[in-house]
C-alpha cells in the first residue's frame, strides 16, 4: 500500500470509483453500481479472489471468515459497505 | 527466515531418510511419521505464528515444498492437502474455528479437503454435495472424489451447496455417516492416502460450518485452489529438480562406448532441457510466490500459471530422466520411476493441463485485447 493511497479520504465515493476502475480495467466491463456481479456473470472464479485481495490490500482490511458472503460482494455498493464496516471495525484480528 | 528454513529442510531430511521408495512401493507413509511432521508444522508451514503455525512467506513455504517434492511427492501431496485445508480455515473460518482447526493441524492432526465428485470436477455447477441446516446442525450428504489424505485423515474439509450458495465443511472422519474408500493402486503419488468419500446423513453441529457458510461457491473453490496450485507447482519444481540432479549423475559417471554418456550429444541435449525446465519451474513458482506474499490480485493468475507450467515440465522431464538413465531407473520406487508416475497426475490435478489453458485464455482475452 503507498502512502498515497492511505492519506487519500476513503469515502464511500472514493471507493466505489476505485471499484469501477478497477472493474473496468481487469474484467473490461463498465458496470453500474448497484449490478448484481456474480447473475451478470462478469466475475469468474477467478476473478471473485481478485477483487477479495484486491480489497484488502488496498484499503488495509482482512476480509475473512463471515464477511466473504456472496451478498457481501454481489454489487460494487455492497463492497463499499463492506470496505466502510471493516476500517471502522477494531483493528485485523487475524493478523 | 534463511536460517529456519536450512533447519527445517534438515528436519525433514532426515524424517524421510530413504524411506520415499519404499512408501511408493507399500502405498503408505507411516501415520507416526505423518503426525510428527504435522506437529513441527511443515505440513503447513504458511499458518501464522498466532495460530500456532511458523509462519512461512509463500516463498519460504515452496521452497521447502519443492525440497519435499525432490524427495517424495506422496509426502509433498499431503503438505498441498493439509496446507490447503490450513489456508481454507485461516480464510473462512469465524475466530474460534480459527483458533480451534488450525491448533489442531499444527499439532499432528491431518487434514483431507474435498472437492471433486463423480460428474463435477471443474464444473461446479453440477456440485450435488449438499449441507442443509436444522436447527442447531446440520446435515451433510453427498460423494466424494480422490481426497488426497482421505486415508490418513483426522478432519475431512468438505466443499458443499449451502443455501444460495456454498460453504466449507469441517467433518471429523470418524463422524458416523461417513464412509471413506482407499483408491486401489493410483497411478502416482500412491502413498498419498487418496480415498474415495461418501457421506451418508451425516449430522454435524452448525459450529463445523466455517464462517456460517453461504460464501460463493466459485469464491470458496478458487481460493483454496489457488493456495493448492502453488503447492502442486513447487512440488513439481522439486520433481524436475530431482529429476536433473539423477540424470546429471548418471550421465557423469556411467560409460558408454569409452566416454561418459553426458559426452553423447544426444543425452547432453537431455540434460540442457532438464537444466532449463528446473530453471524455468523454480523462476514461474518464486513470481507467484512474490505475488502472494505481496498480497497482489495477479497471485491467482500467476499460480494458474505457476502450476500449468510446472506440471508440463515436470512430465517432460520425468520421461526424459527415465530415458536417460533407461535400466538404472526402470523400477517401481526409484525416483524417476515414480516422478514418471507422479508428474503425469500432476497434470490432471489442480486444473488438468487443457483447465489450465481455459483459464489462462481467457486471461489473455480479459487483460491483453
Amino acid at each position: 500500500m503507498t502512502s498515497e493511497q492511505t492519506m487519500a479520504p476513503v469515502t464511500a465515493q472514493a471507493i466505489q470509483e476505485a471499484l469501477l476502475s478497477f472493474l473496468d480495467e481487469r474484467i473490461k466491463s463498465s458496470v453500474a453500481v448497484d449490478q448484481d456481479l456474480f447473475k451478470s456473470g462478469l466475475v469468474s472464479s477467478m476473478f471473485a479472489m481478485q477483487l477479495v485481495v484486491y480489497l484488502e490490500e488496498r484499503y488495509d482490511i482482512a476480509v475473512i471468515g463471515p464477511d466473504l458472503t456472496l451478498d457481501n460482494f454481489r454489487t460494487v455498493q455492497a463492497m463499499t459497505g463492506l470496505v466502510l464496516r471493516l476500517r471502522e471495525a477494531a483493528p485485523a484480528e487475524n493478523a | 527466515m534463511p536460517d529456519q528454513l536450512a533447519g527445517l529442510r534438515a528436519t525433514v531430511a532426515e524424517l524421510i531418510g530413504d524411506q520415499p521408495g519404499r512408501w511408493d512401493v507399500a502405498q503408505e507413509i507411516p501415520i507416526g511419521l505423518l503426525r510428527k511432521l504435522g506437529a513441527s508444522g511443515v505440513l503447513c508451514a504458511q499458518v501464522p505464528a498466532s495460530f500456532g503455525g511458523l509462519g512461512a512467506s509463500s516463498q519460504d513455504n515452496g521452497e521447502l515444498t519443492a525440497f519435499v517434492g525432490s524427495l517424495c511427492s506422496s509426502l509433498r501431496s499431503v503438505m498441498t492437502s493439509q496446507g490447503m485445508a490450513a489456508w481454507t480455515i485461516q480464510r473462512f473460518g469465524y475466530r474460534e474455528q480459527r483458533v480451534k482447526y488450525l491448533a489442531d493441524l499444527t499439532a499432528g492432526q491431518l487434514a483431507g479437503i474435498a472437492f471433486s465428485e463423480t460428474e463435477a470436477g471443474s464444473d461446479l455447477l453440477a456440485m450435488r454435495t449438499q449441507i442443509v441446516p436444522d436447527g442447531e446442525s446440520v446435515v451433510l450428504n453427498g460423494q466424494k472424489k480422490w481426497v488426497t489424505v482421505g486415508r490418513y485423515a483426522d478432519h475431512l474439509v468438505v466443499l458443499g451447496r449451502h443455501g444460495d450458495g456454498a460453504a466449507f465443511i469441517v467433518v471429523p472422519a470418524t463422524a458416523a455417516g461417513v464412509r471413506i474408500e482407499k483408491i486401489a493402486d493410483p497411478l502416482g503419488c500412491r502413498a498419498a492416502g487418496h480415498a474415495d468419500i461418501r457421506f451418508d446423513n451425516v449430522r454435524l453441529p452448525a459450529s463445523c460450518v466455517l464462517g456460517g457458510g453461504g460464501q460463493p461457491l466459485s469464491l470458496l473453490f478458487t481460493t483454496a485452489l489457488c493456495y493448492g496450485r502453488l503447492s502442486v507447482a513447487w512440488g513439481c519444481a522439486g520433481i524436475t529438480r530431482a529429476c536433473l540432479t539423477a540424470a546429471a549423475t548418471h550421465a557423469k559417471h556411467r560409460r558408454q562406448s569409452g566416454k561418459p554418456l553426458a559426452q553423447h550429444q544426444l543425452i547432453a541435449g537431455h540434460l540442457a532441457d532438464l537444466l532449463t525446465a528446473e530453471q524455468v519451474c523454480a523462476r514461474v513458482c518464486q513470481h507467484a510466490s512474490q505475488c502472494w506474499d505481496a498480497s497482489s490480485p495477479d497471485m491467482v493468475i500467476a499460480a494458474v500459471l505457476a502450476k500449468h507450467v510446472s506440471a508440463g515440465h515436470a512430465a517432460r522431464s520425468a520421461a526424459t530422466a527415465v530415458q536417460v538413465l533407461a535400466s538404472a531407473g526402470a523400477q517401481d520406487g526409484h525416483v524417476v520411476a515414480r516422478a514418471y508416475r507422479d508428474a503425469k497426475l500432476m497434470e490432471i490435478i489442480e486444473g488438468s493441463n487443457e483447465i489450465c489453458q481455459l483459464i489462462l485464455a481467457e486471461h489473455a482475452v480479459s487483460a491483453h485485447a
